[in-house]
């Protein structure tokens, strides 16, 4: 799970972080008013709040958003006030995010930290140790995507064990970074409070890009992104009241919160359901750039979660043949065999659909669709229900 | 000889009485799975699908001499349930529970490094030698003996290439799935090495997928050896799918973006024969043999 940059300046705070004073704003005037409150004078920095990095060279849809990008600098309370109003509601492109981008419903608004200069941190985990890694470039001359594309002997990375940092680890990266010496200290005590915020919130990423050193040697997170894991944010009250979903697409969102995992594809016209993502993967790469959309019902077990996955897929317009292709091992095909059935009862089911079913309960799952009467077309491997559902397509059209 | 296990290994299930285990293990049992006994906490004493449960994994070990345990225990569990299973000294565990957290599995890993444990998985259908066990949740039906190892980190994909096999009218001496989640217990790197010790394995057939460098890792193992078995590849994915993340620390941890093609090249470079699509493996199968 992604959460805003704002949100994850909260985090980094309550771990002794140093961050800029700052506040989150939905209209433009709320945004003149916390920027205020925030300082009683200029500059303020305004800050597209998206689930997307890269967001200073971005580009807005929308004409009336102006020529900037999503981060701007407002010397004046009118400028915060225009600027949020051009941001606000305005779509933001970004290198991370294209094509789609991303609607633009909240800024954050924060004072302007002067540093004298700047460094890229972020800890993730490399899954080869595994381990939590730090990873820091100086980027005083090139930024952090440069240096990934052109040099990256420039990137320290230092993986970690679960005690965390020590002092030596944190010396050797500021060394790399050509930091003060006078700064060394305030130094590791921003790398063990990324460190813990990592932890804390069991989070898959914490990147700071940039971290800025002020001339007294304090270091601030003048940016900060965070993707905390899924699988374990129910564990965790204060991050899960974090989770924003209105950038993400309603067939995702509603698959997602049957637990499943959708993706759509440009072009094509074919759905796919199946049980397992590199199965959806292999479909799509059989299908050559006809699949519309996999529907990825992993593990499921349960009959009306199933049928509303299926009816996802049906009710799809790019949509104009379905696949099935189940390999039961902890999925059961007779319970997706039922699902069928309670979709076309439901939504109806006039377009082709073709049905494989392997492994466990198969014998059963046939049996149920064969006494249901409805106009099924049944493949024998993944080879014959591609070539068939492509068939039936062309045929019906 | 398979790898990992056999039909005489003994076999415990950790969260033998749930739904779902009940339903596989006896399944098992039925394809001949030496499984001895069960462990649920605060069942024990009581007997389930023929055999005994015991609360402990200790308890377990003490009174049957397994060494084996499959898992099938609610994913906030995994951790302690591993780490339970370490001190018991089972050799080699088989997790089939998903959803996992991450942070979890980096605690496992820890717990794991200098014990005499292999994990499998989690997220996976387990460990199958046709014929002889099955440790997990695979199809029974579509798996048939013979000599080609097969090793995956996909769950569906593994059934699919087990077809693919049989289509060249040959079989599997043993099937692995590591599991499809971000971190993972044994990886391609191990379970090609035991493939390659094993006298009844003649090639493998490989099913990679993109994201993380867990296929590359095995490349440079492979590139490596002198005596090298054919290996088959197929990797899952393609370069629409694969979304660009937020950030930029996983282009770093990986070493600059991952596409499926250059994750092919770096395969291929290694000497496996690196095949497009899935139905493509029976063909080349076939070849090896000629």
């Amino acid at each position: 799970m992604d959460i805003h940059e704002y949100q994850a300046k909260q985090i980094l705070k309550a771990n002794g972080i140093n961050v800029p004073a700052g506040k989150v704003a939905y209209t433009a005037l709320e945004a003149k008013n916390v920027a205020r409150e925030i300082s009683p004078r200029g500059p303020w920095v305004l800050k597209a709040q998206i689930h997307s990095g890269a967001r200073n060279n971005g580009h807005f849809v929308e004409r009336k958003a102006g020529k900037g990008g999503g981060i701007r600098i407002a010397k004046t309370l009118k400028d915060v006030y225009d600027n949020a109003a051009q941001m606000l509601g305005s779509t933001l492109i970004t290198s991370q995010n294209k094509p789609d981008g991303n609607l633009v419903s909240r800024i954050y608004v924060e004072a302007y930290t002067k540093v004298e200069h700047t460094f890229y941190l972020s800890m993730a985990i490399d899954r080869t140790y595994p381990a939590i890694t730090i990873l820091a470039a100086n980027t005083e001359t090139d930024d952090i995507a440069a240096i990934i594309a052109n040099s990256q002997e420039k990137i320290i990375r230092v993986p970690l064990d679960l005690k965390g940092p020590t002092k030596a680890h944190s010396k050797r990266i500021a060394e790399f970074l050509h930091l003060h010496t006078k700064s060394f200290d305030s130094f590791h005590r921003f790398v063990h409070g990324l460190f813990k915020a990592f932890i804390k919130s069991e989070a898959l990423m914490v990147e700071i890009n940039p971290a800025g050193i002020r001339r007294n040697g304090d270091i601030f997170a003048l940016d900060a992104k965070i993707t905390i894991d899924n699988r374990a944010v129910y564990r965790h009250k204060d991050i899960s009241s974090f989770r924003d979903e209105d950038d993400i697409p309603p067939r995702e969102l509603k698959a997602a919160r049957n637990g499943f995992s959708y993706h759509e594809y440009n072009n094509g016209n074919i759905g796919c359901i199946v049980n397992g993502s590199g199965l959806a993967l292999a479909m799509v790469g059989m299908l050559k750039g006809a699949a519309a959309c996999t529907l990825n019902i992993k593990g499921g077990v349960d009959r009306d979660k199933i049928a509303a996955g299926i009816k996802i897929i049906a009710t799809n317009p790019k949509v104009e043949g379905i696949v099935i292709n189940i390999l039961g091992g902890f999925v059961r095909c007779d319970l997706i065999a039922d699902g069928i059935i309670d979709t076309a009862a439901e939504v109806g089911m006039n377009m082709p659909l073709v049905v494989r079913f392997e492994g466990t309960n198969r014998d059963e799952a046939c049996n149920i669709l064969e006494q249901s009467n409805l106009p099924l077309i049944m493949a024998e491997s993944m080879d014959d229900a591609i070539a068939k559902v492509l068939k039936a397509v062309e045929e019906s059209e | 000889m398979s790898i990992l296990a056999n039909k005489n290994t003994k076999v415990i299930v950790q969260g033998i009485t749930g739904t779902q285990a009940s339903f596989h293990v006896s399944r098992s049992i039925n394809y001949g799975t030496n499984i001895v006994c069960g462990v649920t906490p605060g069942k024990g004493g009581s007997i389930h699908l023929g055999v005994p449960v015991f609360d402990t994994v200790k308890e377990a070990v003490k009174a049957t001499g397994a060494d084996t345990s499959v898992m099938f225990v609610p994913a906030n569990s995994v951790k302690s349930a591993v780490a339970e299973s370490v001190e018991a000294g089972i050799r080699l565990l088989v997790c089939i529970s998903a959803g996992v957290p991450v942070h979890d599995m980096l605690e496992i890993h820890q717990i794991l490094k200098g014990s005499r444990t292999t994990l499998i998985g989690p997220n996976t259908p387990g460990l199958l030698i046709p014929d002889e066990a099955r440790l997990g949740i695979y199809p029974e039906n579509i798996h048939h003996r013979g000599r080609i190892g097969l090793i995956s980190r996909s769950s569906t994909l593994t059934y699919e290439a087990a077809i693919e096999i049989n289509r060249s009218g040959m079989g599997q001496s043993t099937v692995v799935a590591l599991g499809d989640d971000m971190i993972i217990g044994m990886d391609f790197v191990e379970g090609l090495k035991l493939f390659h010790k094993d006298d009844e394995t003649d090639a493998i057939v490989m099913v990679g997928q993109i994201g993380g460098n867990f296929e590359e890792d095995s490349a440079a193992w492979y590139a490596a050896q002198k005596n090298k078995k054919p290996i088959v590849c197929y990797i899952a994915g393609n370069d629409i799918t694969f979304r660009n993340h937020v950030g930029y620390a996983g282009d770093i941890i990986t070493r600059g973006k991952v596409t499926l093609s250059g994750k092919k090249k770096v395969m291929s470079n290694s000497g496996m024969i690196v095949v497009d699509n899935l139905n493509q493996i029976h063909e080349v199968l076939s070849s090896l043999v000629k």
